[in-house]
């Protein structure tokens, strides 16, 4: 891990509220659900780092999607071409590869895009299924439909896209036409995470997930972000994001 | 060039960086990012008897330069520290300060006991945390309690003996004389400031504690302040800690009197700031011709 500069190539909005930004910036290689730490200024404002999915890292170049939630990514969409941020990383655990015999699905909704739309495009085969309120929250969708071997379905609330319904719907209707076994990748909200998780052990499917918490250092150090698991506390940014879904404790 | 600082009889740090407690964990995740050895010392997260599973989640919450706390003390108690920590950071040529606390007189007392042992270069008495809802901050509200219980861990270790004020007192001289009388060699100015934050849309406050406490550069000048205020009463070395992130912060902490400067927060947002923070010391001291940082220590000027 270390921290480097990083130059701002290209920053473009995709969906609502959504960028995707594209840093020239040399990093070791990443596994997708791996992130990083941006510290967005030189000063003391804002004080602390934001951390981010790595979609991609190719060739000096780092993509990150991100959705306009508060102060820093506010922050992080007015940034323009040549500004230089400073990036730690990569972070985390990220997630671990389908054995050669395991079907793989991949769900995402909410924020929860960058590492499963990552994931999906390393292993190149499986299905995925990408859970939004309405069609215009949904980014990079060309980007996705050419993800050979990738079978993509959308689930929005409001019906405007693919189904009507939530990810976890489409996924319960995906697991009945599949076989064990199986392995499911998922990030998004904790309700849609506790019902993949839930749908994954009535399959007999490994699940992992990426947690997402508030953090503080990201790399350890500050016990800020940490998660119930069946062996105690949790520190998602070093011993996660990536957890088994069937070591999390999920609470009510 | 002389940086090194005289902490205690038996306490001298090659150069005034620490880490601060809770900022640095174990050191195991920085040793990754730097070499421990350049530091001064190493102040480890506080330790207790029995693992401590801290408070429900946010823990965090960024302030305008700065951020809130309520971690709740989590730590993974002292057998686990001495079995599993203690032999890891001792492979530094650095000083290793061990924070502690306890829910009572006993526990604080079990606890210096249990760290007078070969590794442990010194103790920092934690008397002031605002996150949890016994032991801490109560001990550090009383003069006479404090006295008390400095003079009772006092007689049960041998090792230097820091104590970490609350900045949360109507007078903090006489606090640090409590101490200083209780047998401290040494004070760390100081801990956190209890604050709070509130989401308007939700209605409800941000950290699953409702209150935490407030660190990083938003907290400097007060921290300024007390060490000002406290190296001017007490006959003992004072350690700065509160919101430094330069070595500027570190020469204005200095001059108000400190002997040693905690990097906390800032540390969590640029880990790899301690060397620069060094370096920046250094330099400071070449371009102005001081040949020994006691020759900075509490020369702030005020005729
Ligand atoms: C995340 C976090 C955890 C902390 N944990 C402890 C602790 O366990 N014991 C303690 O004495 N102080 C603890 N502190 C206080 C710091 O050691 C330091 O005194 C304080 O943050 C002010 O310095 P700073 O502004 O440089 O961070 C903690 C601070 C933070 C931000
Ligand atoms: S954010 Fe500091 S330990 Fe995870």
């Amino acid at each position: 891990m270390e921290d480097c500069n990083a130059l701002v190539k290209d920053n473009r909005q995709v969906a609502r509220d959504t960028y995707l930004m594209t840093l020239a910036c040399e990093l070791s290689p990443f596994t997708p659900g791996q992130f990083l730490m941006l510290r967005l200024t030189g000063s003391c404002e804002p004080f602390l780092r934001r951390p981010l999915a790595i979609l991609s890292c190719r060739e000096g170049a780092v993509e990150l999607l991100y959705k306009v939630k508060g102060r820093g990514t506010s922050l992080l969409a007015g940034k323009q071409k040549g500004e230089e941020l400073s990036a730690l990383g990569p972070l985390g655990k990220g997630f671990s590869d389908p054995r050669p015999d395991e079907e793989a699905v991949y769900i995402a909704g909410g924020t929860g895009l960058p590492p499963i739309l990552a994931m999906a495009e390393r292993i190149g085969r499986g299905h995925m299924i990408i859970g939004a309120y309405t069609k215009d929250d949904i980014p990079l969708w060309q980007r996705m439909q050419d993800i050979r071997g990738v079978e993509i379905t959308a689930a929005t609330e409001d019906g405007s896209m693919g189904m009507r319904g939530v990810a976890t719907q489409a996924l319960d209707d995906l697991l009945k036409k599949l076989q064990p076994p199986c392995v499911i990748y998922a990030c998004g909200p904790a309700g849609m995470l506790k019902a993949a998780a839930s749908l994954a052990k009535g399959f007999g499917a490994r699940c992992e997930v990426s947690i997402e918490e508030r953090m503080a250092c990201g790399f350890g150090v500050c016990s800020a972000c940490v998660v119930r698991t069946t062996t105690g506390n949790q520190r998602v940014c070093i011993q996660g994001p990536v957890f088994d879904a069937a070591d999390i404790e999920w609470g009510q | 060039m002389d940086i090194s600082t005289r902490l205690a009889p038996g306490l001298c740090l090659k150069n005034p960086i620490l880490s601060a407690s809770g900022t640095f964990a174990y050191g195991e995740e920085f040793s990754r990012m730097f070499d421990l050895s350049l530091l001064g010392g190493v102040v480890t997260k506080g330790i207790s008897l029995l693992p401590k599973e801290g408070n429900p989640t946010p823990r965090v919450c960024e302030t305008p330069c700065g951020m809130l706390n309520a971690i709740g003390l989590e730590n993974i108690g002292i057998d686990a520290f001495i079995a599993e920590k203690l032999p890891f950071l001792c492979t530094f040529d650095t000083e290793v300060i061990v924070n502690f606390f306890g829910t009572d007189e006993d526990e604080y007392v079990q606890m210096a006991q249990r760290l007078n042992i070969d590794g442990v270069s010194a103790i920092e008495m934690n008397v002031s945390c605002p996150n949890i809802k016994k032991g801490g901050i109560e001990f550090g509200k009383d003069p006479k309690i404090l006295n008390r219980l400095v003079a009772q861990v006092r007689k049960s270790t041998t090792k230097p003996l820091i104590v970490k004020l609350s900045p949360m007192v109507t007078n903090i001289g006489e606090m640090a004389l409590a101490a200083q009388e209780g047998g401290a060699d040494a004070l760390t100015c100081s801990n956190t400031y209890p604050a709070m934050a509130i989401d308007e849309n939700t209605w409800k406050p941000i950290l699953g504690n409702i209150t935490g406490g407030l660190s990083g550069p938003a907290i400097k000048p007060i921290a300024l302040r007390i060490v000002w205020e406290v190296s001017r009463q007490a006959a003992i070395p004072v350690i700065a800690s509160g919101g430094a992130t330069s070595w500027r912060d570190v020469v204005q902490f200095l001059l108000a009197g400190a002997s040693a400067v905690e990097i906390g927060s800032f540390s969590l947002r640029d880990p790899l700031c301690f060397g620069a923070i060094i370096q920046g010391l250094i330099r400071y001291m070449q371009n102005n011709g001081l040949e020994s940082i006691t020759e900075i220590i509490g020369r702030l000027k005020t005729a």
